[in-house]
């Protein structure tokens, strides 16, 4: 029996689907669905390819899918690792995969105080010193996080090395990106950034009251 | 149609240079006989970049407006050298002035013709192309390399030449020589800023060390590489209080006045040494 008409019909059915889901991929406004659409599209139009016997269209495609499961995954895990976050150590480990690395001498001054601020660093072997207050900073602390949000966008502090060592970074407009493609990732991401903007309000709340208590008994003693 | 025209303007503004920023205003509260000298690097810097630079400018200027120990000829003197530092000649600039002297028409003009380093021609492409270039020439040793370049508006073809480096404007912000650039103008207001806190009698002079570089090619490198080496010696170590200098004016002074046109910097650095040793005292300098 000859099943060649069979084939063409499946084909033309699958192009014609295909074409649907090519729209509605493109129609969506944010990254989550549009992977999701495109990886349909990919599986139909493999799919069709198939019975059609387009290998070319089946090679294309068979490159595209685990290309688009693999953002789709990338993406799904930045929310829920931001999510994890703004609920438990308020760390911002999770922008790690985003960021380049690069190494610190000693002496080299990262940033200076009023200084535009445009990316934000974590620490991850080294020593640095915000010049200003004297704070040294640890092996995963994350600085200049606040400075994207921040009216002003200029920096607070200068940040010098102290000895040597790497240094994670990202530009703002590298997280703007992520924010704008995904509005679950904005939404967490404000959230954090609050929760530690608020830890600090608190922190310099305590260190205010140790000093008023600190300096109520010299004071009553003069 | 405005619209979709806006939204492709907007998606390759960084291809074709747009720079859809409003010319910045001057900012309020500038001291007496500023407002001149505010205007006209904020032309400069317009015509030499981008409203976009010329707004930086004035926001970093925003930081000495009002501020204790500023008065008027300090802020003005400021406003002067961060200005022409922020418009650092590199090839691009020189074109762009060779255009400006022609009125971009072929002229009589006498030909600039400019010794530059093979770095500073590199180093004005955008950084993801001379990074790799930089790579291979500092393995060859021919980083410092001079070569003659002719800078013509003698001819249509030398016009054409110069307007072709002179629209390498629109990718300037992404060079390294630019990022370079950012970071010496920020580590020199940064240490105007600490010398107002700790030392404001020498304010100045470290303000007036920018004068140290100036042009391009080798001079430049020298006056670049003696700057950071009276900072580092001198001035850094009195504010972070390891250098008990009373007098940080006098020994920049005494320091600039050793500057040679000497890549090893032999007379610079044993000035420096021998005021660092004075400041120590002779407990200080054995320690």
């Amino acid at each position: 029996m000859d099943t060649s008409h069979l084939a063409e019909h499946a084909g033309a059915a699958g192009s014609f689907f295909a074409s649907i889901f090519v729209v509605a991929t493109l129609s969506m406004r944010t990254m989550i669905p549009l992977r999701v659409f495109a990886i349909l599209t990919n599986i139909l139009l493999i799919a069709t390819a198939i019975p059609t016997h387009n290998y070319a269209t089946m090679a294309l495609h068979t490159v595209l899918l685990p290309l688009n499961t693999y953002r789709l995954h990338q993406m799904l895990q930045l929310v829920r690792d931001v999510k994890k976050s703004v609920s438990s150590d308020l760390s911002m480990e999770w922008l790690k995969p985003f960021m380049t690395e690069r190494k610190c001498t000693t002496g080299e001054v990262l940033f200076y105080k009023d200084e535009k601020a445009d990316g934000m660093f974590y620490i991850v072997s080294g020593q640095f010193r915000l010049v200003e207050s004297g704070i040294e900073l640890p092996v995963g602390a994350i600085v200049g996080e606040l400075g994207m949000l921040s009216p002003t966008n200029v920096r607070t502090q200068s940040l010098e090395c102290t000895e040597g060592g790497v240094i994670l970074s990202v530009s703002y407009d590298q997280v703007e990106q992520l924010y704008v493609q995904n509005p679950a990732f904005g939404f967490y991401f404000l959230r954090l950034t609050s929760a530690r903007l608020f830890q600090n309000i608190e922190t310099l709340e305590r260190r205010l009251e140790q000093q008023i208590v600190a300096a109520t008994p010299s004071a009553r003693s003069a | 149609m405005a619209s979709i025209v806006s939204s492709l303007r907007y998606l390759l503004a960084d291809v074709i240079g747009d720079d859809d920023s409003t010319l910045p205003v001057l900012p309020d509260n500038l001291p007496d006989h500023a407002a001149p000298i505010v205007s006209d690097s904020i032309a400069l810097l317009t015509e030499y970049q981008s409203a976009t630079h010329a707004q930086l400018y004035v926001d970093r200027l925003k930081r000495f407006i009002g501020r204790p120990g500023v008065d008027s000829a300090l802020f003005c003197e400021i406003a002067r050298l961060m200005a022409m530092r922020m418009s650092y000649q590199d090839p691009i600039r020189i074109a762009q002035l060779k255009l400006i002297e022609s009125d971009g028409r072929v002229s009589g003009a006498a030909d600039d013709v400019r010794k530059l380093r093979l770095d500073e021609l590199i180093g004005a492409l955008p950084a993801p192309a001379a990074d790799p270039l930089l790579d291979v020439l500092g393995r060859i040793g021919w980083l410092r390399k001079r070569v003659s370049v002719r800078f013509s508006a003698k001819s249509r073809f030398g016009i054409r030449r110069l307007k072709l480096e002179a629209s390498l404007r629109r990718w300037r912000q992404f060079s390294v020589r630019f990022s370079e650039e950012r970071v010496w103008v920020e580590r020199w207001l940064h240490m105007i800023a600490r010398c107002l806190d700790k030392q404001p009698q020498s304010v100045l002079a470290v303000v007036e060390t920018a004068t140290m570089v100036e042009g391009h090619g080798d001079p430049y490198r020298q006056g670049l590489a003696d700057w950071h080496l009276i900072i580092d010696g001198l001035a850094k170590p009195t504010f972070d209080g390891k250098l008990p200098l009373a007098d940080l004016a006098g020994a920049i002074t005494e320091a600039r006045a050793a500057c040679m046109p000497d890549p090893r910097q032999v007379a610079l650095k044993r000035a420096i040494a021998q005021i660092r040793a004075r400041a120590l005292g002779p407990t200080g300098a054995a320690g």
